[in-house]
Parts: structure tokens; C-alpha cells; sequence
């Protein structure tokens, strides 16, 4: 145990309770019991990654087998990653202050593609070889990782034993129970690499060979041995029934989501074209209401937490979503908890219901119509139109809200200057219903904030095709937008600077040669980009040259429709036949109903053998 | 409705939990163990939860302090049980019973201080430093208070009640004046002894202090628990 080393260095750096762990709901157990240790990495600091409902699931999901222990791993922050470099304190994981270096997984999760540099820095620290080719035949440790991320995993390819696609709650644990399985007989790391790329979800990249054209794109990857052709994510059996986490690890310090929360939905019935969770978590499946009622009041009482949170990616498409919102209040307002509801349509919403909600929790109005005009958001098959935009806003301006937060995107396919321009023009029109209300608030003066993200084209998605905006396109636009809404004095539009947007798509779309390029960032000293105040885009730029790459080929080329692309041996479900249709229905400005209207036949049910919403009688007339 | 005065302990990994962040962990620990506590009346009803005196990040403690009241048909004995069930092995009641004193009443915190030794430093040349140190007719530092700064003589506040000498360092117990109007924390008066260092023996040097509260105590000098 580092207990006794790390103690006297902890009160020299910021909020110490980050690295010590013993917080209410770790879960210690005896070494002796223990056969099989995970260390679960988070790549970011302790308040992001505690915040995340994943590790939460996979924590518990693990913990509940005695004879494995998973236990909590996050990157320090800077001034603690000096103190533990300058005292030689390896990375350890927070529940037994061990370090991870010893454990049998080391497993990250995989939210965001400027993380990547991180997962370098705690290898390193943790004093484990960066390169998979390096590791040698000792089984231990096996470097995994999973989450959103791993659906193009090709550019950390070359740091990790294996990847698991998909939902992690099943095929975690049966990686780990043929681990245990064939570390007691001995086997070496490739021997069970081999065997673990029999089951399905798991992708062992080491097993396959990419070879290039001379223009830089893909000719082949050839899988060695009997390993599969193409690897097919997993699901869950039954979403009902899987097991969720009855309490959860709660933090002293304060985290960035420091709430109970429950998920009630996965999958999104929606089809928005730029979205790759919409695609990449089919297919839609809900949870009762009843259990998702029982589940988030276990959780509250476990936990102690005061205020639940609804994790999906849309709320409001449950279709029991009255009832459960009558289930959810009862308890929480019986028992002084607020009820948050991030991802909710409120206008669907009887007045009885939006009442009880206030009630709880007045939290601002947030709204995404993601594109200014009609035609854009029919391109991007974002189906709100403006009419729900104005209803849900007179809705909350009637019942005393004065700020409305609308998000945006630029750099869209086929988004002229008309689209930007557009942007304002919708803004203004909230304002000017405002102004048309008899019944506003008296004494607030109304107020939108736009923000205006630059679009990312990613993996499994109609737009993976597309070329992102040019930096000189993204900031003709933005300048356009600058003055565009001067003189609108209720408008306050934001955006980001595209750097950190552009080293997004180059590593989203990426494939294996970018490998080299992120293990020379992080030498250059690349840590944490997803923060501004450590972004470093000219060492990035400067990685790309040195390994004779640009940006330009990974960020702004168009790719054909044949062109072989990076993640193509990776089955999501959703056949690439059906992105290139949706493509083609995007550049013609036609939308696709969302599924519980019409099944677009995206490939899920040839999957899963069964139609992804049965068809009801009441719907037929 | 009773009043409840608990005793816990603050000790290992919870002595980095924070002031803010032990009232936010004891109150979702009320609700885990489904003790019946008070809430405030108001628009904004919380548990009410009553600090008299706050310890510093990175002390330990046998003798911390929290009131609240119990608001059902719970015994304090069953309160602490459950209380203790859901709360982590180093942060643990000690003891339960109906509050004695008021919380004005503080008016004394005995501390145990301990530094360690460096390489090059031995525990005798650091006892004699200290002697210089605390020898000295006054010993100022400012003190940072809510209402802007102020210069205290820590040789007028602080009582030495025990100085030893280890094998490897340096053993004090200090009695500092505490409570709601006068509060001098121990740090100061080791953050002053460093400063002394700097300035009047360069050579000398600690490395790691451990710090911990031993007693709360009123004016008599009774324990306030």
C-alpha cells in the first residue's frame, strides 16, 4: 500500500480528497478473496471522471463477482503528476492505494478522442509499456478499452491488447472469466489474446494488418489466423433485467455531476445525421417505468444524494414517460429530492405534470435546433421545427423563464452563408414572441445565448463521408456571425476556437499510422487537450509533419463511397448501405421519420431478429 | 424533537475530506442510514447540521463535534449505529448524548503537532531551533479573518504544553485559543516557526508535519463534549 509515501505529499497539492479514495460506496475487499484485478481508468481528472455513469455500471457490475475487484483509476492533475513523478509514486488505483501496474485489466474508457494523450501519461506512470508490441508474453497486465470511442479505434491501436465494442455489462466479465480461466493454466498474452477474439465484442487489434495506397488511403487489413473478419459489437440481453449499480462511489469533493442518476433509455429513435450516439447505441430500447421508479429510489436512499438526475439520449421519446414522471415525483418530493431533466421536450408536456415539475426544480431552458433554417435542419434530419421551438419557449416564458440557451453547429453539408445568417434570425424571432407576450414575466428582460459549435464528421454516421470545414471556412463564418448580430442586443452568440474541433475529426476518423503522431504529442508534451488552458494545437501540428501526415487528409478530404475506411471491419448494427442512403437523402434536403413512425431499415433488426418496436394496433388505423 | 451532540472521529483517508465537504458527506449520510434528522423550515427545507468548530484540512481527530436533532422515534444509541454503518471506516461517532454546553462556550483547542526530520537535520538541532523560536518576547504573523487581515502575537496565544524530543523529530502539544470570536489555528504558529527558519537558521529544516485536534475546551478548561 502507498499509503504511508503518498500521505506526506498530498497537502502540497489542490483538493487532496481526488487521490486518497475512501469515499462511502468504494468497495474494499480482501486480497486473499481476489483472483482477477481491474483497474478502471477514467483519462481525465477525478471530478470529470466520477461523474461518468459508465464506470459506475462497470464497477459495480464487476464488483459484484467476490473473487474480482475493480477499483477506480484517474489521471492526476499537473501539479500532482509533478509530485508523483519527482517522488516516484507509480500510478495507483484508489480503493487498496496499489499500484495498477500489478493488476491483471487496465481498462480505459474511451469518451472523447482528446483524451488519447492522457491514456499515454497514466500507461507511463503507472510504469507500463506504451506500445502493445512491447509488453512481452506475460499475461499480465492486458490493456482494454471500451466506450463511444472504441467504434474507430484504429489510431490507439497500437497501445492496447484488445477493445470491447458495444455494452460492456456482459462481455467484460466473460474477457475476464477466460482470463482467469487461462492465467491458472499459464498461458501467455498472446495465447489468450487469440482466444479472447472468439467472443464476441472483443477486437484485438494486434491480430490484423493494414496496408495503404500510395494516396494514404486503406487498401486492406487482413486479419492473421483465424482471428474474424469483422467484429461485431455486443449488446445486452435484456435491458430490464441487466444489472444496474445500487449505489454508486460518493465523492467528498464536489464533481462536476454530483447526483444520483438513473438511465431510463438507450438507443435514440431520432436518426439526427451528424450524431454518432444516435447510431452507435441502437437499437432503441426502454426501460418500465416501474423499475426505473424502484432503481433511482434505491439509488437516492443508498446514496444519500439529493438530487436525481434521467441519463439518455432523449427523455422525452419514452413512450410511459407520464407515468414515470408521476412514479419519480412522488418519492422524490416526499423525500426533499430535486428531480433535474436534462435531454426533456417539455411541450409534449399536460400543464398538471409541467406544474409538479416546477415545482421541483425551476433549472434554465436549453434547446438544440442545431441548424438556423428549415432546410438545414431537414439536412441534418433534426426533426424540430420551428413552430416546437416557439411553443416550448412561450410555454417557458409563460411560466417566468426569461433566458433560453440554443445550441447550434456550423460547418454542416451543403450550409451556405444564408444557413449562418439564418442562426440570428431565428434567435430574433424568440425575442420578438417574447415582446408579443402579454403574459411575460414583468420586470426580466429576455435573453438568448447561441451557442455555435464547429461540426465534427465521425465514424458510423451518413456524414462520415463528409469533409469538415476548413479553418478558413469556419472562420468566414464565424466572422459572419459576429456581424451579424450586432444590433441584436437580446442575442449573445459563442463559440469555440476550431483548433480543438479540427484535432477531433483528424483522430475520429483516423486510422493506425496516427498512432505514431499521438505518442509524439504526448512526448512533446500533449496532456489533456480537451482543456483549453493545455491545448498545445502547434505540437500537435508539428507531430503530423514529423510522421509525414496532415490534417488536411483526415480532417477535410471527402471520402468516396468504395473507399475502405478505417472502422469498416467494425459491425455497429447499422449496415454502411444505409449511411450512404441517408447521405444521399441529406445533400437532397429529405428527411427520415424517426423509427417508432417507420423502420428505415438501418440493418439493427437483421441483428437482433426482431423489429425493434412492435406494431401496435391502434397504430394501424 | 431531541438534540443530539455527536463526537466522531476524523482519521487516515478522511482527514483530506474538507470542511464544506464532510457537511455535504455527513448530510447524505443522514439519508443512507435513514436517521429521522430535522429539517429547517422555509422555502428551501435541509437538514439541519451544526458544525461548532471547524478542522483543518489534513488534521486528524478523536474529538470532533456535529449537532443535529433527531425528529422521530429513534433513539441517539440507534442513530449512531446506523449513522456509523454508512459512513467510511475513518470517519466514525464516537459518542452521542443530549449537548451540554453552547457552542460560545469554546474557547480552547489542544492540538498535538508533530515534524519529522530531514536528511541532514537532527532532531536535537531542530529541538534548539525550536527552543530559539518559541523563546523569543513576541512572535507576529498576520492573520488572514474575514474582515481582512490582522497581526496576531502568537507567543501571547499560543500555550507550549509539552515539547519532546523524538529519534526523528519534533513532539508538541499546543493549546490554541478556538471558538466563534477568537480562532488562531496551530498552522500559524508553525508557518511562523518556518518563516523563522528561513530568515535565522537556513541550514535547519522539517519535512512533514502531522497535526491533530486532541480536545475541545471551554474556558474552565472542561472538555465542551
Amino acid at each position: 500500500m502507498l499509503f504511508e509515501r503518498i500521505e506526506p505529499l498530498l497537502l502540497n497539492v489542490q483538493k487532496p480528497a481526488r487521490y486518497i479514495g475512501g469515499e462511502p460506496g468504494s468497495i474494499m475487499k480482501d486480497k486473499k478473496d481476489v483472483r482477477v484485478r481491474f483497474a478502471f481508468c477514467f483519462p481525465d481528472r477525478y471530478d470529470v471522471g466520477m461523474s461518468h455513469l459508465g464506470m459506475k455500471i462497470l464497477y459495480s457490475v464487476i464488483n459484484h463477482r467476490p473473487e474480482y475487484w475493480c477499483e477506480r483509476v484517474f489521471a492526476p492533475d499537473v501539479d500532482f503528476e509533478a509530485v508523483m513523478r519527482a517522488h516516484n509514486i507509480p500510478l495507483y488505483a484508489l480503493e487498496s492505494l496499489e499500484p495498477i501496474k500489478d493488476f491483471d485489466f487496465i481498462g480505459f474508457t474511451l469518451q472523447y478522442e482528446l483524451c488519447y494523450t492522457n491514456i499515454l501519461n497514466m500507461l507511463d506512470l503507472a510504469g507500463v509499456p506504451l506500445l502493445q508490441k512491447d509488453r512481452g508474453e506475460d499475461i499480465a497486465p492486458i490493456v482494454c478499452a471500451g466506450g463511444s470511442c472504441a467504434c474507430n479505434p484504429e489510431p490507439i491501436a497500437d497501445f492496447f491488447d484488445l477493445f470491447f465494442l458495444g455494452e460492456g455489462e456482459e462481455v467484460d466479465l466473460e474477457v475476464m472469466d477466460l482470463y482467469d480461466k487461462m492465467k491458472a493454466a499459464g498461458a501467455t498474452r498472446s495465447e489468450f489474446l487469440r482466444e479472447a477474439a472468439k467472443i464476441e465484442g472483443v477486437y484485438v487489434p494486434s491480430l490484423y494488418d493494414v496496408s495503404y495506397h500510395e494516396d494514404g488511403t486503406i487498401a486492406a487489413l487482413t486479419p492473421k489466423g483465424d482471428a474474424p473478419q469483422t467484429v461485431r459489437k455486443r449488446i445486452i440481453s435484456d435491458f430490464d433485467k441487466v444489472d444496474v449499480p445500487e449505489e454508486f462511489v460518493v465523492p467528498f469533493a464536489e464533481i462536476v455531476h454530483d447526483r444520483a442518476v438513473t438511465e431510463v433509455l438507450r438507443g435514440c429513435i431520432r436518426g439526427c445525421r451528424f450524431c454518432q450516439a444516435g447510431f452507435l447505441y441502437r437499437p432503441f430500447r426502454e426501460k418500465a417505468p416501474e423499475i426505473i421508479c424502484e432503481q433511482a429510489k434505491t439509488l437516492c436512499q443508498r446514496t444519500g444524494y439529493e438530487e436525481l438526475s434521467l441519463c439518455s439520449l432523449s427523455t422525452s421519446d419514452h413512450s410511459r414517460i407520464e407515468e414515470m414522471m408521476d412514479g419519480l415525483l412522488t418519492f422524490t418530493e416526499r423525500d426533499h429530492i430535486n428531480l433535474s431533466l436534462p435531454s426533456l421536450r417539455v411541450d409534449n408536456f399536460s400543464t398538471a405534470l409541467m406544474n409538479r415539475i416546477r415545482r421541483v426544480r425551476s433549472s434554465g431552458l436549453t434547446f438544440a435546433p442545431e441548424a438556423g433554417s428549415q432546410r438545414l435542419r431537414d439536412v441534418i434530419n433534426k426533426n424540430v421545427t420551428e413552430e416546437e421551438l416557439m411553443r416550448t419557449c412561450k410555454i417557458a416564458f409563460a411560466a417566468g423563464q426569461a433566458t433560453v440557451k440554443l445550441y447550434f453547429m456550423m460547418g454542416l453539408p451543403t450550409e451556405t452563408d444564408e444557413d449562418i445568417i439564418a442562426i440570428i434570425d431565428l434567435a430574433q424571432r424568440v425575442v420578438d414572441m417574447w415582446f408579443g407576450m402579454e403574459d411575460r414575466p414583468k420586470g426580466k428582460s429576455v435573453q438568448i445565448s447561441a451557442s455555435v459549435a464547429t461540426f465534427v464528421p465521425k465514424p458510423f454516421t451518413p456524414f462520415q463521408f463528409h469533409p469538415q470545414d476548413t479553418v478558413e471556412m469556419i472562420a468566414h463564418k464565424q466572422k459572419l456571425l459576429e456581424e451579424t448580430v450586432k444590433g441584436h442586443k437580446r442575442i449573445r452568440v459563442s463559440w469555440h476556437s476550431p483548433e480543438t474541433s479540427i484535432l477531433e475529426a483528424v483522430l475520429a476518423r483516423g486510422d493506425r499510422r496516427l498512432g505514431s503522431v499521438i505518442l509524439d504529442a504526448w512526448k512533446k508534451g500533449c496532456l489533456f487537450d480537451a482543456w483549453s488552458e493545455h491545448f498545445r494545437f502547434d505540437l500537435w501540428q508539428q507531430a503530423m509533419a514529423d510522421n509525414g501526415l496532415t490534417m488536411e487528409f483526415y480532417a477535410n478530404r471527402a471520402r468516396s463511397y468504395d473507399e475502405i475506411l478505417p472502422w469498416d471491419h467494425l459491425d455497429y448494427y447499422v449496415d454502411k448501405a444505409f449511411f450512404i442512403k441517408e447521405n444521399e437523402k441529406a445533400i437532397a434536403a429529405q428527411t427520415t421519420p424517426h423509427c417508432r413512425m417507420q423502420c428505415t431499415a438501418c440493418g439493427v433488426t437483421k441483428v437482433t431478429g426482431k423489429p425493434c418496436f412492435p406494431v401496435q394496433k391502434e397504430e394501424k388505423v | 424533537m431531541i438534540p443530539v451532540r455527536a463526537t466522531f472521529a476524523k482519521r487516515r483517508r478522511a482527514k483530506y475530506i474538507s470542511h464544506l465537504d464532510l457537511m455535504r458527506c455527513m448530510q447524505r449520510a443522514f439519508r443512507r442510514a435513514e436517521v429521522p434528522i430535522w429539517f429547517t423550515e422555509g422555502f428551501n427545507p435541509h437538514a439541519y447540521l451544526m458544525f461548532p468548530l471547524a478542522l483543518s484540512l489534513g488534521y486528524e481527530s478523536d474529538c470532533e463535534c456535529m449537532d443535529f436533532r433527531l425528529d422521530g422515534p429513534m433513539s441517539m444509541q440507534t442513530a449512531m449505529e446506523r449513522l456509523n454503518a454508512v459512513l467510511p471506516p475513518d470517519l466514525q461517532l464516537v459518542k452521542v448524548a443530549e449537548p451540554v454546553r453552547k457552542h460560545t462556550d469554546i474557547a480552547f483547542a489542544d492540538y498535538s503537532i508533530c515534524l519529522d526530520c530531514t536528511e541532514g537535520t537532527s532532531a536535537d538541532v531542530l529541538r534548539s531551533a525550536w527552543d530559539d523560536f518559541i523563546g523569543q518576547n513576541t512572535i507576529l504573523m498576520e492573520k488572514r479573518t474575514k474582515r481582512g487581515t490582522a497581526t496576531v502575537d502568537l507567543k501571547q496565544q499560543a500555550q507550549i504544553l509539552m515539547t519532546q524530543t523524538l529519534e526523528d523529530g519534533l513532539w508538541l502539544k499546543l493549546r490554541m485559543p478556538a471558538g466563534t470570536s477568537v480562532n488562531v489555528n496551530p498552522g500559524l504558529l508553525i508557518d511562523a516557526f518556518r518563516a523563522y527558519l528561513e530568515q535565522n537558521a537556513p541550514h535547519v529544516q522539517y519535512g512533514m508535519m502531522r497535526a491533530a485536534r486532541l480536545a475541545i475546551l471551554c474556558a474552565d478548561g472542561s472538555d465542551f463534549v
